[in-house]
């Protein structure tokens, strides 16, 4: 447990339970049987952290290893953080109080763009100097990996490396490797580390790497500055991910956390093509793992953590080859223990209405599906893939089999929106609460419509296209609110438009913003996907103090041929797929789903020589 | 049958919720395999129950907590199992088998005693000794969320005794607080009363607050155990 928060803190502070450890399955070694210490940090709150599958497992994968000890460390909340700062307290990790800048390795999930600021707190609560230029020996190497390091570019002066794809075995490579380089003497300080390091195909070092840039802000070259240094740093791919370790383990919090339950992932990559979705490239291909790992792995779930639930998890759970039988087994062998078993997410189809009501057999709680978009040409420019008659058999099939609570994702904002498209939100809504009355005869179905503000994202179709500006996401606002304020039982609610553009800003922007997160955190931001923290006029200005514009990252369009910051930090997928892609998308032509069908090209095989894993045959 | 255990909320979990504490056992009942007995319905639920919600940041070494068993099992075994199952922060200290329809544990609960370790800037005796010799303390419990009307009680007809030992800037207090059919009275309220009511200058965000025993009363007003030694 922390060693150094005293009573008169921890009962002044919201939620105390999150900064004092001690949870069944958390790991505690002695510092005389460490050797490497490595920090795995989480740039936001304890309970969305230790809700993140993949957290988990790197913290059990890398307490494997003998003489490694894995610890955490978690943002604290303000009010924590005031009382740390006032009494000169340092962020430390749960398990043992060690202070953030005595671990070896300091390494940070990066999930989502505005926890960035976030990640400098930590590292100065932490007593670890911010720029990765002025660590020395004594600090730490701080490091990052998830789904951001795809572009890690805007920061780029505060990481010492990232890991790029899966971690499994990555992570535990690079630690063995500083095991090594340490009992060695460290030979080359920290360079020294660097070099070596970027040897491991996945590692990213972001200062061997020099960026130049034209007079019109964009990039002219990159130049890598170290002999280790690959023009292109590919992701680690794991093909096989029955052979990976999956945490049988997982430490169960005390508290509440966002996912508190047994999380079990199904399989990774999703290749249904969603030209605006970044996971459905980035984790490509599809690898599922086998039916039969699956529930071995929840026979030793359930008595290990003592859940009642299992959650399947993946990109697109429904689309798992082997779901149905799973799901009876699953059911079959845990009745006994009254374990419950829920999917994350659903497909728009009667066949996972089918399956909500199979695992869902008495509550009664919301469905939720994502159309994304309110017309067929705009589902189709995002290649959606899904019909209006799709949604209305999902609907129809929820609400024949009792559900009268519906909950629709939408973005606005996408390439080529028109009016007509952004109000074609309103009437889908509307057809959902008709079909109600046609399924019951009455009216009272209960319609909740979400709608987000589309963030064009790096390795999407959507890389080149211009964000919306605030005036448009605004004016699409009042268009929505307009037209639901007619409809009655719809709720209507929609995303702030500010915390959108800020996130384009950081999504595709290039190393140079490193300085405007500095002078952000500097005045104060933190906890950036909190609306309550939130302060865009600080981060504007921040941008333009570093002599920089927010429009130039976020809502200009950019050529064909222009250089992106994240080109030499790859995923796989080849620049002419995505281009092609986005041109298809200005035709509002479709492309199929490769899982179960032909190649569609995108080059991610070829290019790590890995291939689809999917069991629907009995065959990968 | 039903596992009666006597349990602890050690130091490093003091600050976890009551609610949390027991999903926390819960989980742990799962995880250990006990052949708990489970309501009918729906939505069905362990027959699990905690006596007396314990304060958010104190410290017990008597919590008691009830399983209903669906099968019968030996004592030994269900404790070895159960042990081995609870998390970090929480060991048994005693258990015993008991007949479905014996009374609820929180039912027979008459007294709590409770240890408190508090900084404290001089020598509290003769503000103890005023305490002491007050006939009634008058003290009003704000409810929760300010909703329903404020209670006034007497301190004393709950805790009419303190032990007490200052050195060095430091107090250590000890007392009971009676537990009635009507309500009781919580340590961290007492330690209020003494603050405010009867100048005692101690630093109260800092009180270490610690239950250590949670006991009936047999018919000569002896303190009695609530479940046998295991």
């Amino acid at each position: 447990m922390r060693k150094d928060l005293p009573i008169d803190i921890l009962s002044a502070v919201e939620k105390p339970a999150r900064y004092t450890g001690m949870e069944f399955g958390s790991i505690v070694k002695p510092e005389s049987e460490t050797e490497v210490a490595f920090c795995l940090a989480f740039p936001d709150t304890y309970e969305i952290g230790m809700s993140y599958l993949g957290y988990k497992i790197l913290y059990e994968i890398l307490n494997k290893l003998s003489g490694v000890a894995a610890e955490r460390a978690f943002a604290p909340w303000v009010d924590m953080e005031e009382k740390m700062r006032e009494r000169g307290l340092v962020l430390s990790s749960l398990e043992n109080t060690r202070p953030l800048k005595e671990f070896d390795l300091l390494g940070f999930t990066l999930l989502y763009e505005m926890s960035y600021s976030n990640i400098l707190n930590m590292l100065d609560l932490g007593g670890v100097p911010l720029l990765a230029k002025d660590r020395t020996l004594d600090d730490p190497f701080v490091c990052a990996g998830g789904c951001c390091v795809f572009n890690s570019e805007p920061l780029a002066d505060f990481l010492d490396f990232c890991m790029l794809g899966d971690g499994e075995r990555i992570i535990q490579e690079v630690t063995l490797l500083y095991r090594d380089w340490e009992r060695e003497g460290k030979p080359g300080g920290r360079l020294g580390f660097l070099r070596r390091v970027s040897r491991i195909q996945g590692v990213y070092v972001p200062s061997f790497y020099e960026i130049t840039y034209g007079e019109d802000g964009t990039i002219t070259g990159k130049k890598p500055l170290e002999p280790t240094a690959s023009e292109v740093v590919y992701k680690r791919a794991e093909q096989d991910l029955d052979a990976l370790d999956f945490p049988t383990h997982p430490i169960v919090p005390y508290s509440d956390t966002v996912h508190d339950r047994i999380m079990l992932e199904l399989f990774r990559g999703c290749s249904r093509g969603c030209r605006f979705c970044n996971a459905g490239i980035i984790y490509r291909p599809v690898r599922e793992r086998r039916p039969g790992t699956v529930l071995e792995l929840a026979k030793k779930l359930v008595p290990a953590t003592g859940y009642n639930e299992i959650s399947l998890f993946s990109l697109s759970t429904a689309d798992y080859s082997h779901l149905e039988p799973l799901i009876r087994e699953l059911l079959g062998d845990f009745r006994k223990d009254r374990v419950s078993v829920s999917l994350l997410s659903l497909r728009i189809d009667s066949f996972s209405v089918k399956l909500a009501q199979e695992v869902q057999a008495v509550r009664k709680s919301g469905l939720t599906f994502a159309p994304e978009a309110g017309s067929q040409r705009m589902r189709d420019v995002i290649n959606k893939g899904v019909t209006e008659d799709d949604l209305m058999h999902a609907v129809g099939a929820a609400f024949e089999n009792g559900w009268s609570q519906v909950k629709l994702y939408f973005m606005i904002g996408l390439p080529t929106e028109t009016d007509e498209d952004v109000l074609a939100i309103a009437k889908l809504a509307q057809k959902v609460q008709w079909k109600y009355k046609e399924v019951t005869g009455h009216m009272g179905a209960r319609v909740t419509v979400s709608v987000s503000n589309f963030v064009p994202k790096p390795y999407t179709p959507f890389q080149w296209v211009g964000q919306d500006t605030k005036e448009e996401f605004d004016r699409k606002h009042m268009l929505l609110k307009n037209a639901f304020a007619n409809l009655k039982n719809i709720h209507f609610q929609y995303h702030d438009s500010r915390t959108s553009l800020m996130e384009g800003v950081l999504a595709r922007g290039d190393r140079r913003l490193g300085k405007a997160i500095y002078l952000a955190w500097q005045r104060g931001a933190k906890f950036d996907s909190w609306s309550e923290f939130f302060d865009y006029d600080r981060w504007k200005q921040a941008v333009e103090d570093a002599g920089l514009t927010t429009d130039f990252y976020n809502s200009r369009p950019r050529g064909k041929e222009e250089i992106f910051p994240w080109e030499h930090t790859s995923c796989g997928v080849s620049r002419q797929f995505l281009w092609s892609e986005y041109e298809k998308a200005q035709e509002a032509a479709l492309t199929h789903d490769c899982r179960r069908d032909t190649c569609t090209g995108c080059g991610v095989c070829q290019k790590l020589g890995i291939h689809i894993i999917d069991w629907k045959e009995g065959k990968a | 049958m039903k596992l009666r255990l006597q349990i602890t909320k050690e130091s490093g979990i003091r600050f976890i919720s009551h609610l949390e504490y027991q999903r926390s056992i819960e989980k742990a009942i799962r995880r250990a395999g006990i052949p708990v007995a489970y309501s009918e319905g729906f939505n069905p639920h362990m027959k699990f129950s905690l006596a007396s919600a314990l304060s958010v940041g104190v410290t017990s070494s008597c919590e008691f907590a009830e399983i209903r068993l669906a099968e019968e099992r030996p004592l030994s075994e269900l404790v070895k199992a159960l042990a081995a199952a609870l998390p970090m922060g929480i060991h048994i200290v005693r258990a015993d088998l008991a007949e479905d329809k014996a009374p609820k544990l929180m039912a027979q609960a008459q007294g709590a005693s409770y240890e408190v370790h508090v900084p404290c800037a001089s020598d509290p005796a003769s503000q103890l000794a005023a305490f002491a010799a007050a006939p009634e303390v008058p003290y009003t419990k704000a409810h929760k969320k300010g909703k329903g009307k404020p209670k006034t009680i007497d301190v004393k007809s709950f805790i009419p005794q303190v032990e007490a030992r200052w050195q060095d800037g430091s107090l250590e207090l000890r007392f009971d607080i009676r537990i009635t059919p009507t309500g009781s009275m919580k340590a961290s309220e007492f330690l209020q009363v003494l603050e405010q009511d009867f100048q005692v200058p101690l630093a109260f965000s800092q009180a270490d607050i610690r239950r250590v025993d949670l006991y009936s009363r047999d018919g000569e007003g002896r303190k009695i155990p609530l479940i046998g030694e295991a």
